[in-house]
């Protein structure tokens, strides 16, 4: 598979892995487990900056002429 | 029918005309490839940082949220099978103190986790009991028996010391 393509599909993995940080992260914060909630935030930024990267990725292979 | 009316009827027609034609197909072609990607890029991102106010607001909770320590009764004046309520961490937050069958002292939050109305304790079949909506709770674990509740109660950690009882901390999940 082409750098591409993966950097395509990857998006869609870190958009549901942001999905279930935000699920833990809330669910965390109202049962005042404070380690659940860093979890869900360190994931769910580490996950916002790979996708970052796997889309400018994307869009310069996309818009290469 | 009058001529007025006959031209409102030619106006209205025209103004179905003009919904329809906002139905432009190509604008259908401005949903494509890659601005799905796009969409879903911005939706991946926008997710990710919604995380980030849960992790401040906790970190600022756990700034002003020192443990307490709090006495609540003599373990004298608390016969077995009885129960007390008292109130930890703060003023507005009601709990209760049992001594169970077992002489052993369990305290939790009070509010039911379904709708928040008080939880008794019932010596005769041991439990804790919602009579608002008829939520059973397990007075050893706090856990959901029966009833609509579906989480458990805010447990209290208590700590015994020369006859009296202390809560000293508070498991909002637990078991």
């Amino acid at each position: 598979m082409d750098k591409k393509r993966v950097a395509f599909f990857s998006i869609f993995l870190f958009l549901a892995v942001n999905v279930f940080s935000l699920s833990n992260a809330i669910e965390g914060y109202y049962g005042h487990e404070d380690e659940r909630v860093y979890g869900g935030v360190i994931v769910a930024l580490i996950s916002t900056l790979l996708a970052t990267t796997a889309f400018f990725i994307w869009r310069k292979a996309e818009y290469k002429k | 029918m009058s001529d007025d009316k006959k031209q409102n009827h030619h106006e209205d027609d025209k103004d179905m005309i003009k919904l329809i034609d906002n139905l432009n197909r190509k604008d259908d072609v401005h949903l494509n490839r890659r601005a799905f990607l796009k969409a879903s890029f911005g939706a991946t991102v926008a997710i990710g940082l919604a995380t980030t106010p849960f992790g401040i607001f906790t970190f600022l909770r756990d700034e002003n949220g020192e443990v307490k320590r709090v006495e609540i009764t003599d373990i004298e004046d608390l016969a077995v099978g009885e129960s007390r309520n008292f109130n930890y961490p703060t003023k507005n937050e009601p709990a209760i103190l049992v001594r169970t069958p077992e002489d052993k002292f369990v305290a939790y939050n009070n509010k039911c986790t379904h709708l928040q109305c008080p939880v008794f304790y019932e010596h005769k079949e041991n439990v804790l009991l919602c009579p608002c909506h008829k939520g059973y709770f397990n007075v050893d674990s706090g856990q959901p028996m029966a009833g609509p509740p579906q989480r458990e109660l805010p447990k209290i950690l208590l700590e015994i010391k020369d006859g009296k009882v202390f809560a000293v901390g508070r498991e909002v999940r637990h078991g």
